[in-house]
């Protein structure tokens, strides 16, 4: 109950911060921080697929309303929850990876977080510039976009969980 | 039967997936060609009124550079107001600068609301704008809209409270602009991603075009009057294979900044759009 508690603060959290804030620092050269997709990231591995994907998509349609996108917010955060077990199960140290109750930087292991997250949010930015521009006339607008932001959120997302999730103790 | 509900249950996450994609997809793509619903913007109640309540958090930020913008606008539209007029009676001469609005000379063509922006982006493909006033203030599709600086774009969708803009910096935003040293037109786009600069298309290269020449608006489709700042040209570099110049124009709007705007109601728009309806259509073209 107390985490499922702690998970619906997160969503409206996530969902505020991204739309009201970060939607709105436009740095220039197509550069868009969204850190929205660490929610779903941050969700119970055991969790039932089906049950991710439908807060995925209430999430992303939620800051689609938000910020008159109509949608891609919600289809680029669906591939993000799709891909996330594929993407798990491939680089996975350990076959019991649904054993981890909570996956985050620090009980995956540096490593394995940069290549899972990395992966994830190159295609959930991907898809989302793609759909945003949908012209194949811009396609180097559209990767230009797409790295620069990766980088960004990528950082940004780091640095709110070493800010926000407490750390283990050493063993 | 069997068959399918085995299928069916196999599939079931793919299912899920294709069918949320198909449903997020589809309101996308159906905004972009007809935007009918204005409940998924934030032009609709509730998300205006979060929207509106981030702007009481944010606008004071901004106070000081609106006032001294203001005051600006203030003395340019004291000084424009003969041209929102046009004459009535032909066979007397006024002098422009002493008209009042109740003159009966000249009759009152466009007239000015002004409206705070809630919202806006400039980073995105297409950009839009929340504006605080909708439907019951007047507002209604198609308006123009413009800045103390420049032109800004045309309302895209209204509910009663609210209103979206679409702005200049998209797609194809298609306004009637002109070089106002040659009276030379063309239509504006936005090709450069950049949200100073705009682009003029359809210049034809015969003529050298004067860098930091003003662009005004050419008072085409009644939306905007004629006259209205657009910018100044920035650079002009030929077009490969065509007679043509490519023109980049430094937008007079700062969309980084822009927090007061007005909505340009035409008075007469439905009369001259009744007067070009009767051009007859050029048979080849149908």
């Amino acid at each position: 109950m107390n985490k499922f508690v702690t998970h619906i603060i997160r969503f409206v959290v996530f969902v505020l911060v991204q739309a009201l804030i970060l939607n709105h620092l436009e740095f220039g050269w197509g550069i868009l921080i969204m850190v929205y997709p660490l929610f779903i990231f941050l969700l119970p591995n055991d969790l039932k697929i089906t049950f991710s994907l439908i807060i995925a998509f209430a999430m992303g349609f939620a800051i689609d309303l938000l910020s008159d996108t109509f949608g891609i917010h919600a289809s680029a955060l669906v591939v993000f929850a799709y891909l996330k077990p594929l993407v798990f199960a491939r680089f996975a140290k350990q076959d019991n990876y649904e054993n981890l109750k909570e996956a985050n930087i620090y009980t995956m292991g540096t490593s394995w977080f940069i290549y899972t997250f990395g992966i994830l949010l190159f295609f959930h930015h991907l898809w989302f510039f793609l759909f945003e521009i949908a012209n194949f006339g811009e396609i180097i607008y559209i990767f230009q976009k797409t790295v620069l932001s990766l980088i960004v959120s990528f950082l940004f997302s780091v640095g709110l969980q070493i800010i926000f999730v407490p750390k283990p103790k050493e063993r | 039967m069997k068959n399918l509900i085995a299928f069916l249950r196999r599939f079931q996450i793919f299912l899920l997936f294709v069918g949320l994609q198909f449903i997020a997809l589809a309101t996308y793509f159906s905004s972009l060609s007809f935007p009918r619903s204005q409940y998924l913007t934030t032009s609709n109640k509730v998300t205006g009124n979060i929207m509106a309540a981030r702007n009481s958090v944010t606008h004071f930020l901004h106070q000081e550079e609106t006032n001294r913008e203001l005051i600006k606008a203030n003395k340019i539209l004291h000084e424009k107001i003969p041209e929102n007029y046009i004459r009535i009676s032909s066979n007397e001469i006024i002098v422009r600068d002493t008209i009042r609005e109740t003159d009966t000379i000249y009759e009152q063509q466009y007239t000015y609301i002004p409206a705070t922006v809630l919202k806006s982006t400039y980073d995105k493909r297409n950009n839009y704008m929340t504006l605080n006033i909708g439907r019951k203030q007047g507002i209604k599709k198609g308006m123009g809209v413009f800045s103390e600086s420049g032109v800004v774009g045309t309302v895209y969708q209204v509910s009663d409270h609210f209103s979206l803009v679409k702005t200049i910096l998209s797609m194809n935003p298609n306004i009637d602009i002109m070089l106002v040293e040659d009276g030379s037109f063309g239509f504006l786009k936005w090709e450069t991603h950049q949200a100073r600069l705009a682009n003029l298309t359809g210049i034809s290269n015969d003529k050298p075009i004067k860098k930091w020449g003003k662009v005004m608006t050419r008072g085409g489709g009644g939306i905007f009057p004629r006259g209205l700042n657009v910018g100044k040209v920035y650079r002009v570099s030929p077009i490969e294979g065509r007679a043509l110049w490519n023109v980049e124009i430094l937008l007079g709007t700062n969309f980084k900044k822009v927090q007061k705007v007005y909505v340009i109601k035409n008075l007469l728009k439905g009369e001259q759009i009744q007067l070009e309806s009767n051009i007859p259509k050029d048979p080849d073209n149908e």
